[in-house]
């Protein structure tokens, strides 16, 4: 979900010079923010979700293009109260050559839940896991969990045996699997440096086949600069660039004829308001706040061209296209009327304030949008002073609501698609002081609807819990929803990608439509 | 003094360098007067002018939110030189006692002084700084410290060399001699030969400082913005090659010519203090 | 004893004095970091008994001192700790990354050696002419700007306007080059593979450029000044009344004089190359220390930075120890004195 990481980070990149010879037929190459994490438990960002995608397989995937969840791994699953059987497929055989059974969807699961990094958090839930026979896996879970099969897109299946004999030191085989593959994916790791580059190639053994025009070979590289990409890609020299492309280079390359790839309807944009330090823990500021931002502005500082940009209007505190969003009828514009009479009701002295806007260091686009607040507040006449944070000094200071900024800047998407997995971390009181949750709210409604979205019985029930908690969080104002989020992402004209520039085929899962055996490129 | 203002004059390299220096304090001092946009230091968007190129409203050109870039340039004169003053108002003096005294008593003070500047001197003077800037916050007043921080040592150095063969010199041997106490001997008998040394050393650093501080901000560890600088500035454009070019280039020219102003005078004065000797 | 060994091991002594000091100043400003080095390393969902484990393996609930001594007891071991941002050895990361520093500072410095010189001589030689003029011009402006400044300068025009260089890395990646030294002109030498040399040759010049200018500009006006003040010596006035060719004197007689207060220098402009290669490397995507230094530095990964920051002091010590000796070669006076420098 946090895929920015810094850009300054070591990282080898490669590139081509004019006297290069050409390359051999069937290479993609793409690149992400560093640091590639192979261990498929301790994936969180998206270069690791790229890998684990590619590398490992899940019990089961998103449908391409609709709602719910397909069999993969699994051939079938059956569901009684919090009990869940999976029926494995007998035909599925490692990279290494060993045969996928059920022992090691259960040693997976209890080496991600052992290393508790990552997405495990995901898993919490599961009380129980057993192998009932080779083919057959039981899952307990200690409570109902409406999106627990949506969470199964982030257990990636590991190779049991393998771990085990090279498992070293460590007792989940740490040092092994944060520099080898040890999956059933389409493409087997060849050489791994997480600041540097990941190579893969095609595994011919693939259990679902892979097409002969899909890539041979994928450099992934990391930590490459804008510029460098930029030039890289107009040399065709490089295929894909990764989604944290400022988007006047987007649009310089576009205008060249690239291509834009995108993915969206998971996750927003979102400036995050510390609901428990003055003079934010009024709601009538929050609201002045949340009026004042120039909605317009901001859509138009992300637009890439005429036709693409990184994100459209949001309608509400749930991105368009999930569960309980509102209609585009409702769309969040600025009104500074309004602005200040919430203003004027609000508690605190204008005079006093002083707001801290905080944006982060690895996405230099927060800080324009960090200006615009700024500028925002004050045509409010409200003070303010704009704060970079490093990443990893960002989820530091979020453990403590004191060491909190008034505004966190967030991009935030639902990684596994489901709206729970977006809206419980951020906003239930029993899960504050997490990077998610910088606003630290508590407010008993909003845990209500949480609940009854997450354990409701019916899609329905599940609908109308978060059409609640959509109107209530409008109300109470924890968050300036800024604008949906697209991710987009520039490639040369050699590649096609249907799931990342078809709707039909869509995943609705970030970092999925990265499958690189549905991309073809050609010579 | 009024003879070397007249050799400045004359010597059209540092008669380059004194219009290049005056030109660049001139838009530092009166940058209110002189910036067509002063609000533009701040944060200010404007997406009418965005990420143009130079034209006749904005010579450099504008930046990604639409300030102009030739006002914030300006202001970023202002920062780096008060950077650079106060750099240098703090290193010098302390690097010069520290250099005196070790130079001039010698012995066990001189050796653990020493070996202290040794410190401080073998580590890459930009790497010791982002280290420094890696612990503290960065804003204006930490970039000053990491900087002076690392300064200081080269001037105790300096000074120290000097002082250490001043004190086998006949004046010094004849002041000890009558009993004169050491600080006069140190203060009114061997700095006043050192100050040449000083002050061309200043002028030169004025132009390091500048380059140090931009450095800094370049990696994202100086001033924080919206505050202008030209390092961040740079930096920030590098992202945008070779489309954007305005928004590196005229924040690295300007380095540029006001480094390169400092470096005429400094020279100049080398010249001057050295036929003196 | 021969006072060459006896200047050696001074020197040898003072190193490691110096290289303590070092490490105590980098371990301190390393621990008094603002924020808890276990929480940034295990990420934004780690749980507060995780936390609590990684500072007790790490000891950081222990005084300061008592983990500069397991410092130093894991240093004597050549153990400098894991780095929490990359999970791997810091000794393997640095193993990793130096190289292509090293590869790319000394290729700097040959082209400072190989340029400024050079520039300096010829400077001298029609000191007060033209060449001199813009020699002396030039190697002003040389050191009169950032080389970040020069970097993206360079690169704007050699490898975005004119595509002549490439913009980023170390070498084409259709190369595979088994890796002896880790100086890939070396290795692709070793190898034979002559166009994967040029290859790897075409992506070190820019960024050294980029890094020598000021050290360009630095040698020259230094070997320009201190052979203008040799000329002025009898015995070279001597040479031009006997009638020596203008060059000769240039190479022979003024310049080798000159070359000492030049190598001290350049001594010194290698250490803040180490340092600027920082700057460089950022604009050329060149995967060096310095990119791996300011990464652990922004995350707060104590044992990186000190490490890091050890190996680029002592990098530049040896260096300098490699300076002193040369000097001390060259200079009878010091060659045969028995005091010794200090």
């Amino acid at each position: 979900m946090k895929y920015w990481k810094t850009t300054l980070a070591a990282g080898l990149m490669a590139a081509t010079s004019l006297t290069a010879p050409a390359f051999a037929g069937g290479v993609l190459r793409l690149d992400e923010v560093a640091v590639g994490e192979l261990d498929p438990a301790k994936a969180s960002d998206y270069a690791d979700s790229i890998l684990m995608f590619n590398v490992y397989d899940t019990l089961v995937l998103p449908v391409q293009g609709g709602p719910g969840h397909a069999p993969h791994l699994a051939t079938s699953w059956t569901n009684e109260g919090n009990s869940f059987t999976f029926t494995l497929r007998t035909d599925v055989k490692f990279q290494s050559g060993n045969p996928m059974t059920a022992d090691d969807v259960v040693y997976s699961v209890e080496r991600m839940k052992a290393l508790g990094a990552g997405l495990s958090y995901l898993l919490g839930v599961v009380e129980n896991v057993e192998a009932v026979d080779a083919t057959t896996v039981r899952f307990d879970l200690s409570s109902s969990y409406a999106p627990f099969v949506a969470s199964l897109v982030r257990l990636p299946i590991v190779d049991k045996a393998l771990v085990e004999a090279n498992k070293g030191d460590g007792e989940w085989g740490e040092a092994f699997l944060s520099g080898n593959g040890a999956g059933t994916g389409a493409y087997t790791v060849k050489s791994h440096n997480p600041q540097d580059e990941t190579v893969m190639d095609k595994n011919d053994g693939y259990f679902l086949g892979v097409a002969d025009a899909a890539p041979d070979t994928v450099r992934l590289r990391y930590g490459l600069e804008a510029a460098t990409v930029r030039t890289l890609i107009a040399q065709g020299e490089h295929d894909i660039s990764s989604q944290w492309l400022p988007p006047e280079v987007m649009g310089a390359l576009a205008k060249e004829g690239a291509q834009l790839f995108t993915e969206s309807g998971t996750g927003a944009f979102y400036f995050k308001m510390n609901t428990t330090k003055a003079p934010l823990d009024d709601p009538n500021c929050r609201l002045a706040l949340s009026a004042a931002f120039d909605y317009g502005t901001a859509i138009k500082m992300i637009a890439i061209n005429d036709e693409v940009s990184s994100g459209s209007p949001a309608s509400g505190a749930i991105p368009m296209g999930m569960f309980g969003a509102n209609d585009a009828s409702m769309v969040q514009v600025q009104d500074l009327d309004a602005a200040k009479a919430h203003l004027a009701a609000c508690q605190y002295d204008v005079a006093d304030m002083d707001i801290e806007v905080s944006w982060i260091a690895e996405v230099p686009l927060e800080e324009r949008l960090a200006l615009l607040m700024q500028s925002n507040l004050t045509a409010l006449g409200v003070k303010s002073h704009i704060k970079k944070l490093p990443w990893a000094l960002f989820t530091e200071a979020v453990a403590k609501p004191e060491n909190t900024p008034h505004i966190s800047q967030l991009f935030v998407n639902a990684v596994t698609g489901d709206p729970d997995t977006l809206l419980y971390g951020m906003y239930h009181s029993s899960t504050p002081g997490t990077w998610q949750s910088p606003e630290y709210l508590s407010d008993a409604s909003v845990d209500e609807y949480l609940d009854a979205g997450r354990n409701a019985a019916t899609a329905e029930g599940r609908q109308e819990a978060y059409t609640m908690l959509n109107a209530r969080l409008m109300e109470i104002a924890p968050t300036i929803y800024a604008f949906d989020r697209q991710s987009v992402f520039a490639a040369s004209d050699r590649v096609t990608a249907p799931a990342l520039t078809d709707a039909s085929q869509a995943f609705g899962l970030d970092g999925m439509g990265f499958s690189f055996r549905l991309m073809q490129v050609t010579e | 003094m009024k003879r070397m203002i007249v050799i400045l004059l004359r010597n059209p390299l540092s008669l380059l360098g004194l219009i290049l220096v005056l030109l660049v304090l001139i838009l530092a001092v009166f940058a209110d007067f002189i910036a067509p946009f002063p609000d533009h230091r701040g944060a200010v968007i404007d997406f009418v002018h965005f990420n143009k190129p130079p034209t006749s409203r904005n010579i450099f050109g504008s930046d990604l939110v639409g300030r102009d870039l030739f006002s914030r340039v300006i202001y970023a004169y202002r920062i780096s030189l008060i950077l650079g003053v106060v750099v240098l108002a703090i290193a010098t003096p302390v690097g010069t006692v520290v250099g005196l005294l070790a130079g001039y008593l010698g012995g066990k003070f001189e050796f653990v002084l020493m070996r202290l500047t040794d410190v401080f001197l073998s580590i890459p003077p930009l790497v010791l700084a982002i280290a420094m800037m890696g612990v503290l916050e960065p804003t204006l007043l930490n970039a000053m410290l990491a900087v002076t921080v690392m300064w200081w040592p080269w001037y105790a150095r300096l000074v120290y060399n000097i002082a250490r063969s001043e004190r086998e010199e006949g004046y010094v041997l004849a002041a000890e001699v009558i009993g004169a106490s050491t600080f006069h001997i140190t203060f009114r008998e061997i700095l006043p030969n050192c100050l040449p040394a000083i002050i061309t050393k200043m002028t030169l650093d004025m132009g390091f400082v500048i380059i140090i501080v931009s450095s800094l901000s370049f990696l994202g560890l100086g001033v924080q913005p919206p505050t202008p600088d030209l390092g961040s500035m740079v930096a920030e454009g590098a992202r945008y090659l070779p489309d954007s070019w305005w928004l590196t280039v005229f924040p690295g020219l300007a380095i540029l010519v006001a480094v390169f102003g400092f470096n005429l005078i400094g020279d100049a004065l080398r010249e001057i203090f050295g036929a003196d000797q | 004893m021969p006072p060459v060994f006896r200047l050696l091991l001074n020197r040898l002594g003072i190193s490691f004095i110096v290289l303590v000091g070092v490490s105590m100043l980098i371990f301190g400003i390393a621990r008094i970091i603002p924020g808890d080095p276990a929480r940034i390393a295990l990420g934004p969902n780690a749980t507060v008994e995780q936390i609590d484990k990684l500072r007790e393996t790490l000891h950081l609930n222990d005084s300061i001192f008592v983990q500069y001594g397991y410092f130093l007891s894991d240093l004597s071991r050549g153990d400098l700790g894991v780095s929490l941002y990359t999970n791997r050895p810091v000794t393997q990361d640095i193993a990793q990354f130096l190289p292509a520093t090293l590869e790319l500072v000394f290729f700097a410095g040959v082209m400072m050696v190989g340029i400024g010189l050079p520039l300096g001589i010829w400077s001298a030689r029609y000191r007060g002419r033209w060449p001199d003029h813009v020699i002396r011009l030039l190697s002003l402006l040389g050191v009169s700007a950032p080389s970040f400044v020069w970097a993206v300068i360079l690169m704007l025009v050699f490898a975005f306007y004119l595509p002549i260089f490439p913009i980023a890395g170390r070498i084409s990646d259709s190369y595979e080059i088994q890796r002896f030294t880790g100086f890939l002109l070396i290795d692709t030498l070793l190898a034979g593979d002559f166009s994967a040399f040029s290859d790897a040759l075409s992506h070190i010049i820019l960024p050294a450029f980029a890094l020598a200018l000021s050290g360009i500009g630095q040698a020259a006006r230094l070997t320009r000044a201190n052979m203008v003040e040799t000329y002025d010596k009898p015995y070279i006035e001597m040479a031009q009344a006997y009638g020596f060719k203008a060059r000769r004197i240039a190479n022979k007689f003024a310049f080798k004089p000159s070359l000492i207060p030049s190598l001290t220098i350049i001594g010194l402009d290698f250490a803040a190359m180490l340092g600027n290669a920082f700057l460089v490397e950022a604009v050329f995507a060149w995967p060096g220390l310095s990119r791996y230094g300011v990464a652990v530095i922004l995350r707060k990964d104590l044992n990186a930075i000190i490490g890091t920051v050890l190996i680029i002091s002592a990098t530049f010590l040896i260096v300098n120890l490699i300076v002193d000796l040369m000097i001390a070669f060259l200079n009878p006076r010091i060659r045969y004195s028995e005091r010794g420098s200090t």
